[in-house]
């Protein structure tokens, strides 16, 4: 048992703090914010050129072939700092295509995101509120060689940039995870209106309304039909990446906290002399804590191939609220500035009441627990 | 990372299930927890019983160092407290065994340890701590029980509270003021004693359950050699903190909550309410998942403890938030269950209860981990002020 990162992995997460403390410092991160287009392609390329869009595309595909424990890592650094734009998104999706992906669809796609040249995105929860394979009613129907969707999906992350979207459409009648097919879909295809979602984190969150949009048939991502249990990988990885994000947001939330504490004085002495502001930055650290070796046990798993489905979603499900208690803690004890936009911890406020959601919620999470654990 | 176990922590982890399962079995009926070793005499017989089969297996002295009779690794020593908390079982002293063996190794004299070692280690002598006063608490220091140094010995008086087993235990380790005119922290000395010494009366109390667990314990004129301190006199205050810093990675807590979790959800699994399984509640799956989830996050973090204590780095920031997060888990835990038990939650222990009782039990015992080994709030004074690098309190 070595519960340390290695001196490699610490190399690792130093550069991408650096790059993003000099690439994307807050001022930045509130431009994007207002930006139509919510991130930076200049930044994205830089990222590219980094390794950072194919950091777990195996080699053969013009990736750099890491471990996902390092992408955990990586992540976590990523989330330290807030990164606005569909990173997480397309590094999660090219797991998709990495294990259900056709060669053609592979050798086509993967080297173009790794080389920063290809947004991809997934389109999956729709206005029903269910993340449920119930919850799927966009159909997909056949059209000769080719399907035709129809509906809508909400919520999508920056599907107004995206190159591709996968799609997440019903091919045959009925309600449960049998017979729903992901789809590969180019942006630009006829029949599709994308509009950005006004969202607390200003994240670009898109609807995109299908209709009669033709996919050719070599664009199923998978087997038609069984694209459920794809879309469980993605929801799996997706979990522990977007909770590793969490973990980062709010280890930087506890260090600004501890620090404002040492440095506001008030009543001759600083505020975080008096037991009650303790107490509280107390419960902050311990979450942190709790939060960390819980989604790293996730990650280690994952990444060496072994069952890991209950953890991740424990993960997820822990860190979601996790996330949520420490910033609004954060927020609190700076008392009135902490309410400011010229802060910085309402920005991760904001965020983690945006992560609570994405790739499922903490009750879908539990519930997927609840079985894991063979509650009957 | 790595979060496996080596081949001979495996099977060393087996062992250690396979003999607590067994010894589960034979326990009393009136068994309920930790805390039933010091209520009845069959519950300190079981104790007993159960000490000497790990001493058999040389388990008491896991993770000390050769010399004087150690086995095995300090990660040995975590799976097989892990074990016994799973099981619910006592048999290793937690007085002797965890707390004293390695103060003496780290801070005892070599008579101490020739004399004292051996007999901890095979299960002879139980211990019990002289510790807390009715006006120190959580403010130890200001203890005022004296200590008199009359020749070679110490002349003791005072009286003790909130000691855990002096009746039923053999010798005691106790700190006393022996200066009254020094500063604080460097007026105290750490003595061992024999119980049956002249002068000593143990007076229960009874917890709220009514059980016989605590003790107050009064000393009139009782006689310690000072042959029997620890470290040096009026320094034991150093030897406290040393006592102190011996963090157990608490994975017994969590083991025993990984056995509760499990109990709960074969009750729901196996129990209907209005024709309808209570595992199919949703409000129920929702909360134990929840619990759950709790759970596996403080038990990783209990292993991240026991990692570093295994390469000799003291955790002590991660150990205090796992007492404190395990020890309100088990809170959770406690009122969870007697939730899902509806009125039953209350029945004791008897043949109305439903789950053996144990949510009762827990609920009112859950209180022990909280205020006991410091308390809640002390540790999140000392993870403010050691961790957090916040203001200490003048």
């Amino acid at each position: 048992m070595d519960l340390r990162f290695t001196e490699q992995q610490e190399i690792l997460k130093k550069s991408a703090r650096d790059f993003l403390t000099k690439e994307c410092p807050k001022a930045k991160v509130r431009e994007l914010a207002k930006d139509p287009k919510g991130y930076d392609p200049a930044l994205w390329q830089k990222m590219a050129e980094l390794g950072w869009l194919g950091f777990n595309i195996p080699e053969d595909y013009e990736g750099m072939g890491y471990s996902f424990e390092d992408l955990t890592m990586h992540i976590e650094e990523v989330g330290k700092n807030i990164l606005p734009g569909p990173y997480i998104s397309t590094v999660v999706n090219t797991f998709a295509l990495v294990e259900a992906g056709s060669d053609e669809q592979k050798k086509d796609l993967l080297p173009k995101i790794s080389n920063g040249n290809c947004i991809i995105t997934l389109a999956w929860f729709e206005e029903n509120g269910l993340f449920d394979a119930s919850g799927i009613t966009l159909k997909a129907a056949h059209k000769g060689n080719d399907y035709n969707l129809n509906g809508a999906k909400v919520f999508v992350d920056s599907a107004h940039v995206a190159d591709y979207m996968i799609v997440v459409a019903r091919t045959k009648d009925g309600s449960g995870e049998d017979g729903v097919t992901l789809f590969l879909v180019d942006s630009k295809s006829a029949g599709i209106k994308t509009e950005v979602i006004p969202t607390i984190a200003d994240d670009h969150l898109c609807e995109v309304v299908f209709k009669d949009v033709a996919v050719p048939a070599k664009n199923v991502l998978g087997k038609v039909d069984k694209g459920w249990s794809v879309l469980q990988t993605i929801i799996r990885k997706g979990s522990i990446l977007k909770s590793a994000e969490s973990l980062g947001g709010l280890s930087t939330v506890v260090e600004m906290t501890v620090a404002y504490a040492k440095e506001r004085v008030q009543y001759d002495r600083p505020i975080g002399a008096f037991q009650a502001l303790q107490h509280k930055m107390s419960d902050m650290w311990i979450t942190m804590g709790t939060s960390r070796y819980l989604l790293y046990e996730a990650a280690w798993l994952e990444s060496n191939d072994m069952p890991s489905a209950k953890e991740a979603s424990m993960a997820k499900a822990y860190i979601n609220e996790a996330y949520k208690m420490v910033t609004a803690l954060g927020v609190k004890l700076h008392g009135g500035i902490g309410t400011s936009a010229d802060h910085d911890v309402p920005l991760y406020y904001q965020r983690a009441k945006a992560a609570d959601t994405v790739y499922g919620s903490t009750d879908f999470h539990r519930e997927l627990v609840a079985q894991q654990i063979g509650l009957k | 990372m790595d979060f496996r176990l080596t081949d001979k922590q495996i099977e060393h982890r087996k062992e250690c299930y396979k003999v607590c399962a067994e010894l589960a079995k034979k326990k009393p009926k009136s068994w309920l927890g930790f805390e039933s070793q010091f209520d009845t005499e069959e519950g300190w017989e079981f104790h007993r019983y159960c000490a000497r089969e790990f001493a058999k297996r040389g388990w008491l002295a896991l993770g000390w160092p050769k010399e004087y009779g150690g086995t095995g690794e300090m990660m040995e020593k975590v799976l097989f407290a892990e074990a016994r908390g799973y099981y619910d079982l006592s048999g290793a002293d937690i007085f002797g065994v965890s707390m004293l063996a390695p103060t003496l190794l780290a801070a005892g004299s070599e008579e101490l340890k020739k004399e004292f070692l051996p007999k901890i280690a095979n299960a002879e002598l139980m211990f019990c701590e002289l510790w807390s006063e009715p006006n120190s608490g959580s403010d130890l220091a200001g203890l005022q029980c004296s200590a008199v140094r009359k020749g070679d010995e110490f002349i003791v008086n005072g009286q003790k509270t909130w000691n855990t087993g002096a009746h039923f235990a053999d010798w005691a380790f106790g700190v006393y003021k022996s200066d009254p005119n020094a500063k604080k922290h460097h007026n105290l000395t750490f003595i061992l004693c024999d119980m049956k010494s002249p002068g000593i009366t143990i007076k229960g109390i009874p917890y709220m359950s009514g059980s016989h667990v605590y003790n107050e314990v009064y000393l009139d004129d009782v006689r310690m050699p000072a042959k029997y301190v620890v470290g040096q006199e009026n320094e034991g205050w150093a030897v406290v903190n040393v006592l102190a810093g011996f963090e157990r990675s608490n994975l017994d807590m969590v083991y025993g909550l990984v056995k509760g979790l499990e109990d709960l959800v074969e009750y729901c699994n196996e129990n209907k309410r209005g024709g309808q399984l209570l595992s199919r509640d949703p409000m129920i799956r929702n909360k134990i998942a929840d619990a759950a989830c709790q759970l596996e996050a403080v038990r990783t973090l209990a292993y991240r403890v026991a990692d570093q204590q295994n390469r000799n780095e003291m955790g002590l920031m991660d150990a205090a938030a796992v007492k404190v997060f395990a020890s309100e888990l088990m809170e959770k835990y406690a009122h969870l269950s007697c939730d899902i038990l509806g009125p039953y939650g209350q029945a004791k222990h008897s043949k109305f209860a439903k789950m053996g009782g144990i949510p009762e039990y827990m609920y009112q015992g859950c209180f022990v981990p909280i205020v006991s080994m410091g308390t809640n709030e002390i540790q999140r004074n000392i993870i403010a002020w050691y961790g957090l690098g916040l203001p200490r309190m003048k």
